[in-house]
């Protein structure tokens, strides 16, 4: 079958092309003209508590004081931050890798949420249903949250979201079998939406339903927005020479076993500059400079979608800028914050006063 | 593992399908595929019938294919022009109609009747022509019309001159001769086709009206954009088809001597499954004499040994229609997807292992940031300075991809000329004992300029290799030259497979596709001194003057080579593994050599090169601009003694001046650094170097 497939597979899961990057995601350079308003190595998953903005870096838990553009330390955990929610009347959710989720932000402290351990370690994201409620995506169960791309390059499908009671300390599953769930979103009527990174799409977990599939990019969290539609992140910009690596067992087996994570071939937070990076050949600069369309390994790119998950308007960095690697974004009052991890700074994008293309 | 290794190895040298993309790329493919097709043909034929090969049946075939292509050359230069001719049977049968009018009713003399029937086929044509060519009318619907219009005049005038034409033999010799003699055991009429269409081939292939036809059918508009009389030249193609066509039937009349009701019926769908048959292509712009005429053998030997079998008439129309539509298909579809199918198969990898260096607690490529403050000159003004070299009064020299050599004159370099305009992208540069610049010129050639800035060639071709399919004697990618003390000139070609802008992707074959050439002014003789190098690039003669340092860029390797004296043709390593791809080398000062990296080894890279069939099929299944390249975003320079020991490594941190650097040379204190990619050059001061040291002191012992 794998020898047939490979003579003969050209669509579905053999196809090596990659949906363009046309219509309504036409790249732009939005997310390099926005306003940075903060500096911040790491930066990645924003929430809001009690109207509050905070954000992990590392293993750091910060809130952001917009006013003067500042981030005050919250909390040192120890060890990196995976995810963070926040709930409406000031509950945090803190996702530590190899620790598990921790809950606070009431004025008493933190405490562990008993967890099996096997979800600890790659909790991608995290939604409060209600104030007691909080639902998490595991984004997989075979690799850490800092080993993501060993779990991309392994086909990895060992995802799963679960949704915690707090008082009881109740876990059920509501799915499982998923390719790195990276974003949680509640839809008008209560349903749990998820980003399915690997796959590239928005699935339903609970009744498996496929909202927005072919996405160009793997996306990342998901967020409400103003007008009862949603935000997503997409972090890295799908290649067909991924594709291609992901196809061919006998050189991704020798590269996962030789050569270190950061220089392998496939999507990344941000491009690095070093020497020993891919490099693939509409990437060369030519003439002191690096081409837009280049086949980078990381871009950014924000996406708003409608309540039917239709896709409206994007944002974007492309190869040639710098704003790489978002995987979070929050929309307050009109005003879109937007964390790239990749260059580690927090933008803000005004949102008033522009027409939805 | 090794084992599978060296299988890899053996499978991916002898067996790599290279010469598949190379036969492809050649311009006879499209002759040679007829070709297959006709000695299949024949081999069949002549399995089923016997004596198919005989002496008596070669003779007639040879008269038949006399009149037959003459016809099948008309319809050749009417497709070839971009249009059709559907009414070569009628107009056929008219001048047979005319010659025996001419010869049999009238009793006219040969050369009259032929007159006639010359001029009675040019009418045809040059009304074809007119209404296609002037009033620009669809040459479908009108030859169809004329087709039915000439058969009607035909009919109408036959069966009154029928027992005219049966009840006498025209008093000929010359009439007689022309049916039935020969030419050293050779029909006449094949000797006149035979003449004839070496004419029209040397007139479709090198000469002007020829080029100008291919060039209306190829691409009407440009043609029309180019200053090409298209509605003459298309008009002249019908003419010229009915001359032929009018040829033909006078050899008919004088092989029979008489005519009957069915002459010239179904002779166009014979005639154009042999043109499409020998690969001329319906769109018009494609397609040789050659290839008609094998087209019109195959259709021959088809039809006869049809008839030999005794199949009915209507059958071998049936087969025949047919094969026509199986040639129409298979034209359309390989004149559409040749490009695609080449750019699948053209690149073809090796196995290349490249040893990993040992990184040591010292390692002296280490990252540093020494380029940091770099002078830039010529930014945004220079495109492509691949190298850079400067002469006795301290001007600076570079070649650019606008095909030009420029130069930024001393002392600040702001002020920049161009010195020579060349046509093609120079790439490395040289100052000859006697002032003159020798550069290789990519895609042309090495080339002098004289001080005065006049340009002549030096040579643009080498031996041509016994067993390579790509004519390897013109040199397609001359990179980078040196001059020894007695004159001789030795330069490297980086590969005999890409052409200069695709430089790069000979990285992904990772085979000795290069050589070193010598040219020795004084026989005028250019000759290859070592083949299979992986894309030699830079070169630099020794201080011994009887040896050479050339690098290997993919092979990450600078190699030494006795030309001369007692070691003479010896060959050695003097570094090996670099963490980088080396380019340009150049001396130095306190006997040193200054070496450029163009880029940077990637373990993804390098592992790849392990794989041939990974990127085989990477190059076959994701588009150009994904493929995975050697990084060359990031380069440095470094500075070696004789024996390659690494003396000092220079690195732009942040890759924003240099990302690559394809060339280094040391002036008086400064080093200067060029890249084929870049929009600038650089210069740094060195600090700890002879301030006065020259190039042209290093080689000629003067400044």
């Amino acid at each position: 079958m794998g020898f047939l497939s490979r003579i003969f597979g050209r669509s579905g899961e053999d196809g090596l092309s990659v949906p363009p990057m046309d219509g309504v995601f036409k790249p732009n350079s939005r997310l390099d003209d926005a306003t940075r308003i903060l500096d911040l190595p790491g930066i990645d998953n924003l929430a809001l508590a009690a109207g509050a903005l905070h954000c992990s870096s590392a293993d750091r838990l910060l809130r952001i004081d917009l006013q003067a553009g500042r981030a005050n330390n919250l909390r040192r955990f120890g060890r990196p931050i995976t995810a963070v929610a926040g709930s409406p009347r000031g509950r945090l959710a803190v996702a530590v890798e190899g620790i598990g989720v921790e809950i606070g932000g009431e004025g008493n402290g933190w405490r562990l949420l008993r967890l099996e351990q096997r979800y600890a370690d790659c909790i991608t994201a995290a939604l409060f249903v209600d104030e007691e409620t909080v639902a998490l995506a595991v984004g997989s169960q075979a690799h850490a949250m800092s080993a993501w791309k060993r779990d991309l390059m392994s086909h990895g499908a060992s995802g799963a979201v679960i949704r915690h009671r707090i008082p009881t300390g109740t876990t059920d599953i509501l799915c499982d079998g998923l390719a790195f769930p990276y974003g949680l979103a509640l839809d008008a009527g209560g349903n749990l939406l998820v980003s399915e990174s690997w796959r590239h799409r928005i699935v339903e977990p609970q009744s498996r339903a496929v909202q927005l599939a072919d996405l160009p990019a793997y996306p990342a969290r998901l967020s409400p927005a103003g007008d009862g539609g949603y935000w997503l992140a997409l972090f890295a910009p799908r290649r067909q020479l991924t594709e291609f690596v992901l196809r061919e067992s006998d050189y991704r087996r020798e590269m996962m076993a030789t050569i270190p994570p950061e220089a392998w071939i496939g999507p990344d937070f941000s491009s690095g500059n070093d020497g020993s990076l891919p490099l693939q050949a509409g990437s060369v600069r030519q003439m002191g400079s690096m081409k837009p369309w280049a086949p980078s390994r990381s871009h950014g790119m924000v996406v708003r979608l409608d309540r039917t998950m239709a896709p409206l308007e994007s944002y974007h960095s492309r190869a040639d800028g710098r704003m790489h690697g978002i995987a979070s974004v929050v929309e307050v009052d009109d005003v879109l914050y937007a964390a790239s991890r990749g260059a580690g700074t927090l933008l803000r994008l005004d949102l008033a006063g522009e027409v939805p293309a | 593992m090794a084992g599978r290794n060296a299988l890899i190895r053996f499978r991916y040298r002898y067996l790599s399908g290279r010469l598949v993309g190379e036969v492809l790329s050649k311009s006879w493919i499209d002759a040679a595929i007829p070709v297959v097709a006709l000695l299949v043909t024949i081999g069949i034929m002549s399995f089923l019938i016997p004596g198919l090969l005989g002496a008596g049946h070669i003779a007639d075939l040879a008269r038949q294919l006399a009149e037959f292509g003459l016809i099948a050359l008309a319809l050749t230069i009417v497709i070839m022009s971009g249009g059709i001719d559907l009414s070569v049977g009628s107009m056929f049968a008219l001048c047979v109609l005319a010659a025996l009018v001419g010869m049999n009713v009238l009793g006219l003399p040969f050369p009259t009747a032929l007159a006639i029937t010359l001029a009675a086929g040019s009418a045809c044509g040059l009304l074809n022509g007119v209404l296609i060519g002037y009033l620009r009318l669809r040459a479908f619907i009108t030859t169809l019309v004329t087709l039915v219009i000439f058969r009607a005049l035909y009919d109408i005038v036959f069966p009154r001159l029928a027992s005219a034409i049966v009840g006498s033999t025209p008093d000929s010799a010359a009439w007689d001769y022309l049916g039935f003699g020969k030419v050293q055991g050779l029909p006449v009429s094949f000797v006149i086709f035979a003449v004839i269409a070496v004419a029209i081939h040397v007139t479709l292939s090198r000469l002007r009206p020829g080029w100008r036809l291919r060039a209306v059918g190829g691409a009407r508009r440009s043609a029309y954009n180019a200053g090409i009389n298209v509605k003459r030249t298309v008009c002249l193609a019908y003419v010229t088809s009915g001359l032929l066509t009018a040829i033909a039937a006078f050899l008919f009349s004088a092989r029979l001597g008489s005519t009957g009701a069915d002459t010239g019926i179904g002779l166009e769908i014979a005639v154009l499954t042999a043109v499409v048959l020998g690969g001329v292509s319906l769109g018009g712009g494609r397609g040789s004499v050659g290839g008609t005429i094998v087209g019109a053998t195959l259709v021959l030997i088809l039809t006869n040994g049809l008839i030999r079998l005794s199949t009915p008439g209507s059958v071998n129309q049936l087969l025949l229609g047919v094969i026509l539509i199986l040639a129409v298909l298979f034209d359309a579809k390989w004149v559409k997807n040749r490009g695609k199918i080449l750019s699948k198969v053209y690149v073809s990898p090796a196995y290349l292992d490249l040893p990993e260096q040992a990184r040591t607690k010292d390692d002296p490529f280490a990252l540093n940031d020494r380029l940091r403050d770099v002078e830039l000159i010529g930014l945004g003004a220079v495109e492509g300075p691949e190298d850079v070299v400067l002469d006795g009064q301290d001007n600076l020299y570079t070649g650019t991809r606008h095909g030009t050599i420029v130069r930024f004159l001393a002392p600040d370099y702001v002020r920049s000329e161009v010195f020579a305009r060349i046509g093609g992208h120079p790439l490395g540069l040289a100052f000859a004992e006697n002032g003159d610049l020798l550069t290789c010129v990519g895609g042309m050639g090495v080339y002098r300029v004289s001080p005065e800035g006049a340009v002549s060639c030096v040579t643009d071709e080498t031996n041509r290799s016994w067993f390579s399919v790509i004519d390897d004697s013109r040199l397609r990618l001359p990179d980078d030259l040196d001059i020894a003390p007695d004159g001789r000139i030795f330069f490297s070609e980086a590969t005999i497979r890409y052409e200069m802008a695709d430089w790069i992707l000979d990285a992904l074959e990772g085979r000795g596709n290069g050589r070193l050439i010598c040219h020795d002014p004084a026989t005028g003789r250019t000759r290859t001194v070592l083949g299979g190098l992986i894309f030699p690039n830079g070169i630099t003669i020794c201080r011994d003057g009887q040896s050479l340092l050339f690098a290997e860029t993919w092979a990450c390797r600078v190699s030494r080579y006795w030309f001369d004296g007692p070691h003479k043709g010896r060959r050695e390593v003097v570094l090996a593994d670099l963490p980088g791809y080396p380019d340009n080398i150049n001396r130095g000062a306190n006997g040193t050599y200054w070496i450029a990296l163009l880029g940077l080894r990637t373990p993804t890279f390098d592992l790849a090169m392990r794989k041939p069939a990974f990127r085989r099929r990477m190059a076959r299944r994701i588009a150009a601009d994904e493929w995975l390249f050697p990084n060359v975003n990031r380069g440095c320079v470094m500075r070696i003694a004789e024996n390659g020991a690494v003396l000092d490594v220079l690195w732009d941190a942040a890759g924003e001046n240099h990302p690559s650097i394809t060339s280094t040379c040391e002036h008086k204190g400064y080093l200067y650094f060029g890249g084929v990619s870049n929009n600038r050059i650089g210069r740094i001061r060195l600090p700890d170097t002879d301030p006065a040291w020259t190039a042209q002191r290093d080689y000629w012992g003067r400044t």
